[in-house]
């Protein structure tokens, strides 16, 4: 099967035949940001249309459709009209936390980014304990969240703020059990093993029952760790006006909007790469023939058609259901969602031990 | 009816007798300037169980330094009527915890609905700086014979050292310009000030300048869901103090628009609350059908918010030729709506677990504080005008009122939506058998009520809405009194807060459906 | 389904209430979109007759409006929208002066759209039309000068 580690490798031996050792590595550096970045952004400008539009579709509606044909240019004119909006500075806020709150959340979230295997081979970090540091990188997220609450002045925010802090904390616990119950089932904690392994069967068939257990906990999780509804409360806008980032305008604005949306990406695209195969096709043992046209579809349509097919559930999810209030999210992670991770990893364990999964 | 005078002495112990022989509920409480013979005060009582009305009014000779004794520690609801007559009339309720101005800033100068009021702009210029806020109470000494009153003490309403946020005036959930200031202590709310008055108008005071058609069109702008039931007020207490007998079609016309408009209304109510929760979805679907409803306004009246419909002794125009089938097309539209807004919304757990038992009113707190409509019915009170003292058609139709137990805001929301099911009954009992007909009755170009005081009542939206009418034989009124749904509701609040936590507080205001025109009016 | 005061009770019962929501949803993803395209649809879209968006003076089939000046209207407007200035004509055939209407000016900023104009009117010389695409720029735009 075709991977991108030929490209790669071919762009590293050219480097290192024109540069130093040293110079090759820092051009390299920047290159993988540059493309880093450059994903990130277009993704993230997708992804808000495709809310726009699936969210209209929810609602009876036709969502934009004003700029460009079918309103295609609409996330363009949005992203033009917050670039040139004035950043604005509050009295008596705390201007360097301020300030930094947004790039703290970006930065967690473009971070946990490049740790997502688009492709074989197309994949920034790749080492034995990548999830564990995908967990650790999307978990500082929280501090720019609560620093924004802080330094704004604001009570709406510090409300929003410390919603967000208790929400987002509980919920890491949640996400830590099942991606330990897919970590209990493969073995390993390496990214690129662990689609590797998938190849002859999603994790989600193999590990059936506690794997979809763990998937749908994952999922609730995921959605209340990106504050999107019905986990909306640290912005809950009919609550606290904007929450969090009520006193933030123009690109500071921007950047918790877009890190708001990519975290929705990454959560999708963890899933579909701990649970769903990540770029890895569908094999249906047995069919050889399908599993063969399977193969012509290339790795890095799998992982996006799997992950946007996530995203699209979470959106669902999102425009359906009301805003819960905090004491009931909560209790919902505390008294429910923990206690039935722990006795699904105890499951999986043994399901492991005794080999009964596939 | 006309009011009994007494006085300001008896006040007291006969209110307190009439509360304990069943008078519970304060349906108003008019302000009123008599001229020569002084400030003064009508209390509207009624037995809540009985409906026997009873009428009293005190008066009170000195201008300069106006004082009744307070009832609002026998009616929970007079603490706000009170301050709202101290606002507009100067009258100093004695014993009063808190009397503040409600409505007008706490720099104007005077009081404006007093016949004596000097209208100059100099004395309450356009002010652009923002009102400062207050935050002292002065409460009076209790007095029995009235002649004590003095400032007793005051007081800090919330004191400094509290955590206080503003929701409103201008705020997602508020649904227009109504301001709290809550004092929270974590996500709880401790203490509640609310603060009206962001939308007041002074209509009452415009309608003592107004020729009497040109009033009905201020009605529609207090309540703007219930616009078709304010003018249907209006017009019957004009009607019945001209003693002009309308026909049975506008009788049959004025009913259903009624109800469509109660409809319109609960369909709005249901999708601003499952908004305020946020569920924006079903927010959506109830506007996607509320627009059927505006739709069909629009053609029979010209209008689909302001309609701008009745007038005195019948209706602008004549329904139109598809009117019937159109509203019986709609009508078996909206029942299988319903059902998708309980499949989405209502009996979603996270709605239940929301609105469950949070902000319980209970039955004797919704009489006392004269929560009628649907909040009240919730809490089990049959308060309901169209049974209590039917009008229009409404004692020939059959039709159930809709009373739930709980008082709490999952009821709150049962009952509107019950409510929306009872009322596409009440229009398909009658859209068929519209009689041929008159829709108007000619009357005198120029309208002239006789002298006296004529008062009607209708069930609107979102309670009781009242028409208080003193004539002195001109074409405008001497005296013009509203009764708002809303006010009632809101001075709930204060008991329903205590406790409950932020997200509760959206949860409460949402579920008690007030409109902020109609408190400030 | 009834909810079960157990902890499974309690889950399978929300469960089930979450799923009944989503299939909703999910049903409406799939229907006819309701909205309305409104600079688009200016050709198809329909207005009642009886809305009220501007006034307007009626003219008869020799292109003369039906207005005495009276003066009913302006003193029936509780907004004071209508100014009416009058002039006396002298009619050449039999020499007796006559009021005449001279300008009729509305504004559509101050107007409530309560109709008592029309109502009052005894010539039926004024009425409400549908135009109501009014928005401009000037404020002064909205003062309308109706007879021509």
């Amino acid at each position: 099967m075709f991977s991108f580690n030929n490209i790669t490798t071919a762009i590293d031996e050219f480097l290192n035949s024109v540069l130093p050792a040293q110079g090759a590595l820092i051009v390299e550096c920047v290159l993988v940001a540059l493309c880093a970045v450059l994903a990130y952004v277009t993704l993230a400008i997708v992804m808000i249309f495709m809310e726009r539009k699936v969210c209209a579709a929810f609602q009876c509606r036709l969502g934009p459709m004003r700029v460009g044909y079918w309103g295609l240019l609409q996330v363009f004119a949005d992203v033009f009209k917050m670039l040139i909006k004035e950043i604005i500075s509050i009295n008596r806020s705390d201007r360097v936390l301020y300030n930094l709150a947004p790039y703290l959340v970006v930065m967690s979230s473009v971070l946990t980014f490049s740790c997502l295997p688009f492709a074989s081979g197309l994949q920034v970090l790749d080492f034995n304990i990548g999830v564990f540091f995908i967990m650790a990188a999307s978990s500082f997220g929280v501090l720019g969240i609560l620093l924004a609450g802080w330094s704004s002045n604001n009570k709406y925010s510090m409300i929003g703020a410390v919603r967000s802090g208790a929400q987002m904390i509980s919920y890491e616990l949640s996400i830590g059990l099942c991606i330990l119950v897919v970590v209990i089932l493969s073995g390993t904690m390496q990214i690129s093993e662990l689609v590797d392994m998938q190849r002859s069967g999603w994790f989600i068939f193999r590990g059936h029952i506690p794997a979809f257990i763990a998937f749908i906990i994952y999922l609730i999780a995921g959605n209340a760790e990106t504050n999107r509804a019905p986990f909306d409360l640290p912005e809950a806008e009919s609550e606290l006006t904007a929450g969090f980032h009520t006193e933030y305008s123009g690109m500071h604005f921007g950047f918790f909007y877009v890190a708001e949306f990519m975290n929705l990406f990454i959560v999708a695209g963890i899933a579909s790469t701990l649970f769903l195969g990540g770029w890895a096709p569908l094999y249906i043992t047995g069919l050889d023939a399908f599993n063969n046209i399977m193969d012509y579809i290339p790795g890095i349509v799998w992982f996006l058609g799997k992950t946007f097919f996530v995203i699209w559930l979470l959106m669902w999810v999102r425009w359906t259901f009301p805003r819960m209030r905090i004491d009931h999210v909560v209790s919902l992670e505390w008294k429910y969602l923990i206690p039935i991770g722990l006795v699904n990893l105890l499951i999986m364990t043994l399901c492991v031990v005794m080999g009964w999964t596939f | 009816m006309t009011p009994t005078f007494i006085e300001t002495k008896e006040l007291r112990p006969l209110m307190k007798e009439l509360h304990s022989k069943g008078m519970d509920f304060l349906r108003d409480l008019i302000g009123i300037d008599w001229g020569e013979e002084g400030l003064g005060v009508i209390y509207m009582l009624e037995n809540s169980s009985t409906g026997e009305n009873l009428q009293y009014a005190v008066r009170c000779a000195d201008r300069e330094k106006p004082q009744i004794p307070t009832v609002c520690d026998i009616w929970k609801v007079a603490e706000l009527y009170e301050r709202e007559v101290y606002d507009f009339f100067g009258i100093e309720f004695t014993g009063h915890p808190d009397l503040r101005r409600l409505y007008l800033r706490n720099d104007w100068v005077g009081h404006p609905l007093r016949k004596d009021y000097d209208e100059s702009e100099a004395l309450n210029p356009i002010r652009l700086e923002s009102e400062i806020t207050e935050d002292v109470q002065r409460p009076y000494e209790i007095a029995e014979d009235a002649e004590m009153a003095k400032i007793d003490k005051e007081t800090n309403i919330i004191h400094g050292d509290q955590y206080i946020i503003n929701i409103g005036p201008q705020h997602p959930a508020t649904h227009g310009v109504l301001r709290f200031r809550l004092a929270l202590d974590g996500e709880e709310i401790r203490k509640i000030d609310i603060r009206c008055g962001y939308i007041h108008r002074g209509i009452e005071k415009m309608s003592e300048k107004l020729t009497y058609p040109q009033i009905l069109a201020l009605t529609d702008r207090l309540d703007y869901l219930s616009a078709h039931q304010n003018r249907h007020a209006l017009c019957m207490c004009i009607e019945k103090a001209m003693g002009l007998e309308i026909t049975e079609r506008t009788q049959y016309i004025r009913t259903i628009m009624d109800e469509l408009q109660r409809i319109d209304s609960h369909l709005l109510f249901l999708s601003c609350a499952a908004m305020d929760l946020g569920a924006i979805t079903t927010f959506i679907y109830g506007f996607r059908d509320r627009e059927k409803i505006l739709d069909i306004f629009e053609e029979v009246t010209g209008g689909r918010l302001i309609q701008n419909y009745n007038t005195i002794g019948g209706v602008q125009a004549d329904i139109t030729p598809g009117f019937a089938q159109k509203v019986k097309e709609y009508c078996r539209y909206q029942r299988d709506k319903i059902k998708e807004y309980n499949d989405v919304f209502t009996n979603n757990v996270i709605t239940r677990k929301r609105m469950i038992g949070v902000g319980r009113l209970s039955l004797a707190d919704a009489i006392s504080y004269g929560c009628t409509g649907g909040t009240g019915r919730a809490s089990g009170w049959a308060c309901d005008v169209r049974k209590r003292h039917p009008y229009a058609l409404y004692d020939k139709v059959d039709f159930k009122e809709i009373i739930y137990k709980n008082g709490d805001c999952y009821d709150r929301f049962l009952v509107r939506i019950d409510e929306i099911l009872e009322s596409i009954h009440i229009i398909e009992q009658l859209i068929d058998n519209i009689p041929e007909g008159d829709y108007k009755v000619k009357t005198k170009p120029i309208i002239r009520l006789p002298e006296g005081q004529f008062s009607a009542s209708v069930e609107g939206s979102r309670g009781e809405f009242g028409v208080f009418i003193e004539s002195r034989g001109d074409k405008s009124p001497y005296r013009l009194k509203f009764r708002p749904m809303g006010l009632p509701l809101v001075a709930s609040m204060h008991k329903i807060l205590k406790g409950a936590k932020i997200a509760d507080l959206i949860a409460i205001g949402a579920t008690l459906d007030y409109v902020i025109p109609d408190i400030d009016r | 389904m009834k909810q079960r005061n157990t902890y499974i009770g309690k889950i399978l019962f929300s469960v089930s209430s979450l799923a009944t929501g989503l299939k909703t949803t999910l049903n409406e993803f799939f229907t006819r979109k309701v909205t309305e395209q409104y600079p688009e649809n200016r050709k198809t879209q329909k207005i009642s007759e009886r809305h009220r968006a501007r006034l307007y003076m009626p003219l008869d089939e020799n292109g003369n409006n039906k207005c005495i000046a009276c003066g009913l209207c302006a003193n029936n407007c509780p907004n004071g929208t209508i100014t009416i200035k009058t002039k006396m004509v002298t009619d050449p055939e039999t020499g007796k002066s006559k009021k005449m209407l001279d300008e009729y000016t509305y504004d559509l900023g101050c107007c409530m759209f309560c109709q008592l104009c029309v109502n009052v009117c005894p010539k039926d010389a004024i009425a409400f039309n549908n135009d109501f695409e009014n928005a401009v720029f000037d404020r002064k735009k909205l003062i309308i000068k109706l007879n021509k």
